[in-house]
């Protein structure tokens, strides 16, 4: 047959052929597919169009002692862009309506160029809302922009307490490697203060929501109605010893001083008021932390960063003159009768010692009273070097407290091995010691240290290690939880105490004592003077006390830095601090006196 | 006799019932892609308007007298051209190709509608008692005949339907008897155009190769001479086609050859369909239950991946039920060519069976992806109005010549 023939059966056969070879290909590629691959195809689907976006866990607030809020969260919104899809020709835009300088946005995206163009790159944290607004009503315009809403810490309570709660800052590459089953890279850890220390009560635990996405990865929609998301769960409460008023009158005696305050309570450890000035605005951390803004805070003349309670050492001055009595009384080497001859100082090889005032025959409660310096200078040479670092370091000196913020230095506390070390084996002299008696000399204390101290001293040798979070409500039972401390108990007789108690009472009590400024009517105040020799400039004002004297409720430290006697400049502090804690025990109708009008 | 027979006799349901099925399974698609699109979701509604016209339109012609569609060939083929030129002139750019012409909201593609008449008048042409389809004239005559709508359509740009017309006039010059010489003249340009996509040496030896067979055939020196040099000119002229192409479609021709190279680019589209087939299983998830399709995956997927939302929702048995109908309708034309003894309807039967075939095999070819992305829609299920007009006036051309096929002589 002739295959040129129109239509001839060779070229149907050819078409059938064509048609037949072409379908049976297409039906097994489709069985291939839809039956063989099926699942492969399945999970590739299912990745495509659910996109697993994790809720952050609001972190628990802080409440002080009584339960009051002082630190929670708010909402804040924060801006990202998706660079597959943002036109870069928006930037200039974008840009005016976020009142960010020119070329912002473009420097950002530069910067992370290396990441993958489909995860959403944080831009601004914290934008007006403003902007969020006009970003809804430009949508259209705006590809690839989006904006979440992020919680972040509100300090709007009126407390500052800087160096207390610390800040959060974005997890590093280094911690993230480590915990990267905790974490997820930009979210935030607690840095400093109590956010650090207690991360992992506060954190909580991050959900997340499977969202059906479209192509564009734009959510339409929610997985199986939300079914299976799983809900953030807020990270724990945490009940400080903070009290929030005490705490706002310690920060408003300090504005414009330097130094530092801690309060205690003696029969806890917990912390009642603490402060260190100047203080910094912790709000600034909440949100980007502007390198400005870093910059300016870590070279700042006055260091606001440094935590001075807990980080800065200061001589303890004469606060220090119940230590060696102690020391003394305890190992016998004195008596509550024995006394020392003071005629205006000591005379010790070449060098003579001052004292402010010709004592004559002082005992030890006299001593402490009128803050006699000879009376000191000799009982320091009585007790020895070792012995007397010996009491230190059981009341916590030369060592750090233990509290519960990482910010911490153990100030010095000298011994023999410390001058051996400073100085040579035998190039120091028992002169070394004379000034350690009125605690002069290399002797060095944090505030907290001095206020552990004093609260050793106002609850007979016992206490617990100094802290701010007294416990934490449990996320789940709702139930207040107590946070373990060490317990401090000194092998000190009871005698004791109560000499060094009575000298401290009558400081501020009987007239002829250092510290009648003190006074609070209608509570017992018991306390000690300091005023530490700063080579640098003035003096540093000191005072260490507690209240009542019989019942002591609160013990506090105050360092007031360059400003001179301690009586006069640091007691007034401790005294209006002791006032607003203790104001419940106090009669309401006394007399405000002229400091605490002017605080108020 | 009967009265179904009877009916049969009258109309070839075997070729009307599944093209009204592929029809209907189009609309559930479009209903199902299209639901809850912001822009899209009038498509239904269109679609279906245009499905009712297309009804009408088939009644029409199915009634044509004998010999009518013979007698408007040649005017239909002139009109066609016409509007070819009119819609580079005026025409809306639609997707970046200047393919639509209308007044107000009624309108439609010249190039579908120039199908009907390029299949008419290659049919009406060959067919010619006088034409010779292995003599050099009239295969040129031919040729022309179908290279003019060809370059108008690639002006536009629409390289899917210029590809299409291509292949139907080769199509037709084989049916019309076309001998082996001859069809190694008319195939060779394009074998050496393809293989010049390779590089120059496949471009060389394809040239070595068509050298080696002239020689076979012993043609006289001039002949083979012409073919060759004609060989040659195609090879540099691929150069000049590749450059008129948008970057688009050379992406998409880069794409072909391998389709994960740019997965988030050209190739995106050709992933997400199998992705949405591939995932549709035995039995599909569902009307209105596949993500890939509810979750806009695949961009207007309503018109060139409709097939993905038949395989996504309605799984392999669905796929393969399109594909029955399909053949269905392919094996009837089939028939009703060879029960008319008409040359000229016999062509006409065969234009249509073959230009039914050309857009099925390449659409659900893309769609599974065993060939290129090329922008064509699949008949009766794609959306797009003058697409479904015109396929619905092809089966009616069909039903009309079974109907007549005794009075054709």
């Amino acid at each position: 047959m002739n295959d040129n023939l129109f239509g001839s059966i060779v070229r149907r056969r050819i078409l059938s052929i064509i048609i037949i070879a072409f379908t049976a290909l297409t039906v097994f590629q489709l069985f291939k597919m839809q039956l063989l691959d099926n699942y492969s195809y399945q999970e590739k689907s299912l990745e495509n169009s659910v996109k697993k976006v994790s809720i952050p866990a609001p972190r628990g607030v802080f409440y002080d002692r009584n339960f009051n809020v002082i630190v929670s969260n708010k909402p804040a919104f924060t801006i990202s862009i998706l660079p597959s899809e943002y036109n870069t020709q928006q930037n200039k835009l974008v840009e005016n309506i976020m009142n960010v300088q020119e070329g912002y946005v473009s420097n950002l995206l530069d910067i992370n160029r290396k990441y993958s163009p489909f995860v959403p790159l944080k831009i601004k944290r914290n934008t007006d809302f403003s902007f969020i607004a006009w970003l809804q009503e430009n949508q259209e315009l705006l590809e690839g922009i989006d904006y979440e809403v992020e919680l972040q810490r509100d300090y709007t309570f009126g407390i500052t307490g800087s160096h207390i709660f610390g800040y959060t800052k974005e997890i590093s590459a280094s911690q993230y490697k480590i915990k990267k089953s905790i974490y997820d890279m930009g979210d935030y850890v607690g840095f400093s203060g109590i956010e650090k220390t207690y991360e992992d009560l506060l954190r909580g635990t991050k959900g997340y929501s499977l969202n059906l996405v479209d192509s564009r990865q734009r959510t339409i929609g929610r997985y199986l109605e939300g079914l299976e998301d799983k809900p953030a769960v807020k990270g724990n409460d945490l009940v400080l010893g903070i009290d929030a008023e005490t705490q706002l009158i310690a920060e408003k005696l300090f504005e414009n001083k330097m130094g530092a305050l801690v309060a205690i309570e003696p029969k806890t450890g917990e912390i009642i008021a603490f402060v260190s000035s100047p203080q910094y605005d912790l709000s600034k951390f909440a949100s980007v932390t502007s390198g400005f803004f870093w910059d300016s805070l870590s070279t700042h003349p006055s260091k606001p960063i440094f935590n001075r309670a807990t980080q800065s050492i200061y001589p303890p001055g004469s606060t220090f003159k119940m230590l060696a009595a102690i020391a003394a009384l305890d190992d016998g080497i004195i008596n509550e009768r024995t006394s020392i001859n003071c005629p205006g100082g000591l005379q010790f090889g070449d060098r003579f010692f001052k004292c402010l005032h010709v004592h004559g025959n002082i005992s030890v409660v006299e001593a402490i009273q009128k803050s006699c310096n000879t009376f000191f200078y000799q009982l320091i040479l009585k007790i020895g070097l070792e012995r007397w670092a010996k009491y230190a370091r059981e009341f916590g000196f030369g060592k750090k407290t233990g509290i519960d913020i990482p910010e911490e230095i153990s100030g010095i506390l000298p011994d023999s091995a410390y001058y051996n070390r400073v100085y040579g084996r035998g190039k120091w002299t028992r002169g070394f010691l004379v000034s350690l008696g009125i605690g002069q000399g290399e002797l060095s204390a944090t505030p907290l240290q001095l206020a552990k101290y004093t609260a050793l001293i106002a609850n007979d040798g016992k206490s617990v290690e100094p802290h701010f979070a007294r416990g934490y409500i449990d996320n789940k039972t709702s139930e207040f939880v107590k946070l373990p401390f060490k317990e401090i108990i000194l092998d000190i007789d009871q005698h004791v105490f109560d000499l060094i108690q009575e000298g401290m009472y009558k400081v501020v009590n009987v007239p002829g004592g250092t510290a009648s400024i003190a006074k609070i009517p209608g509570i017992d105040v018991s306390g000690k003077t300091g005023t530490a020799q700063n080579p640098h400039g003035d003096n540093h004002a000191l005072f260490v006390g507690y209240a009542p004297s019989e019942d002591p409720k609160i013990a506090v430290a105050v360092v007031v830095e360059n400003i001179g006697f301690g009586s006069t400049h640091a007691a007034p502090i401790a005294r209006e601090v002791m006032r607003t804690y203790l104001q419940k025990d106090i009669d309401q109708n006394e007399k405000l006196n002229p400091i605490a009008k002017k605080v108020n | 006799m009967k009265i179904g027979a009877k009916l049969h006799d009258k109309v070839d349901l075997g070729i009307l019932l599944p093209s009204i099925l592929l029809a209907i399974f189009g609309l559930l698609a479009i209903y199902s892609s299209t639901y809850n699109h912001p822009t899209a979701s009038g498509n239904f509604d269109k679609q279906f308007f245009w499905l009712l016209i297309s009804f009408g339109v088939m009644v029409v012609i199915y009634f044509l007298p004998p010999h009518f569609i013979k007698m408007i060939t040649i005017p239909l083929y002139s009109f066609s051209i016409l509007t070819l030129l009119l819609v580079l002139v005026m025409g809306k750019t639609v997707y970046g190709s200047q393919s639509w012409l209308g007044i107000g909201n009624l309108g439609g593609q010249p190039s579908e509608f120039a199908k009907i008449a390029l299949i008419l008048f290659l049919a009406y042409w060959i067919s010619r008692k006088t034409t010779e389809i292995n003599s050099i004239r009239d295969l040129a005559v031919t040729l022309t005949a179908g290279f003019l709508p060809i370059m108008l359509i690639l002006m536009q740009p629409d390289m899917g339907t210029a590809i299409v017309f291509g292949l139907l006039t080769l199509f037709m010059i084989f049916w019309g008897g076309i001998s082996l010489f001859g069809l190694f003249v008319v195939l060779s340009p394009g074998i050496v155009t393809f293989a010049s996509l390779f590089g120059t040496l496949s471009l060389v030896i394809t040239l070595i190769v068509i050298l080696a067979i002239l020689i076979i055939f012993k043609k006289d020196l001039f002949v083979s001479a012409t073919v060759f040099v004609v060989n040659i000119a195609a090879g540099f002229f691929f150069d000049y086609l590749y450059n008129i192409l948008q970057p688009h479609q050379q992406k998409r021709i880069e794409t072909f050859l391998d389709p994960n190279s740019d997965p988030l680019g050209a190739g995106y589209n050709a992933l997400q369909a199998k992705v949405a087939i591939g995932s549709g299983g035995l039995a599909g998830k569902g009307f209105m239950e596949g993500n890939q399709t509810q979750l806009r995956f695949i961009p207007e997927q309503w018109t060139d991946f409709i097939y993905c939302v038949v395989g996504e929702e309605f799984g392999f048995i669905g796929s393969l039920i399109v594909i029955s109908l399909f053949l269905i309708i392919f094996f009837r034309l089939f028939k009703l060519s060879a029960t008319t003894s008409d040359h000229f309807s016999n062509m006409v039967v065969m234009g249509i069976l073959i230009l039914l075939f050309i857009h099925f095999a390449i659409n659900i070819g893309m769609n599974v992806g065993i060939t290129p992305v090329i922008g064509l829609p699949l008949p009766f299920l794609s959306y797009g109005g003058s697409s479904l007009l015109v396929n619905m006036s092809l089966i009616a051309i069909a039903l009309n010549i079974h109907k007549n096929r005794k009075r054709y002589d």
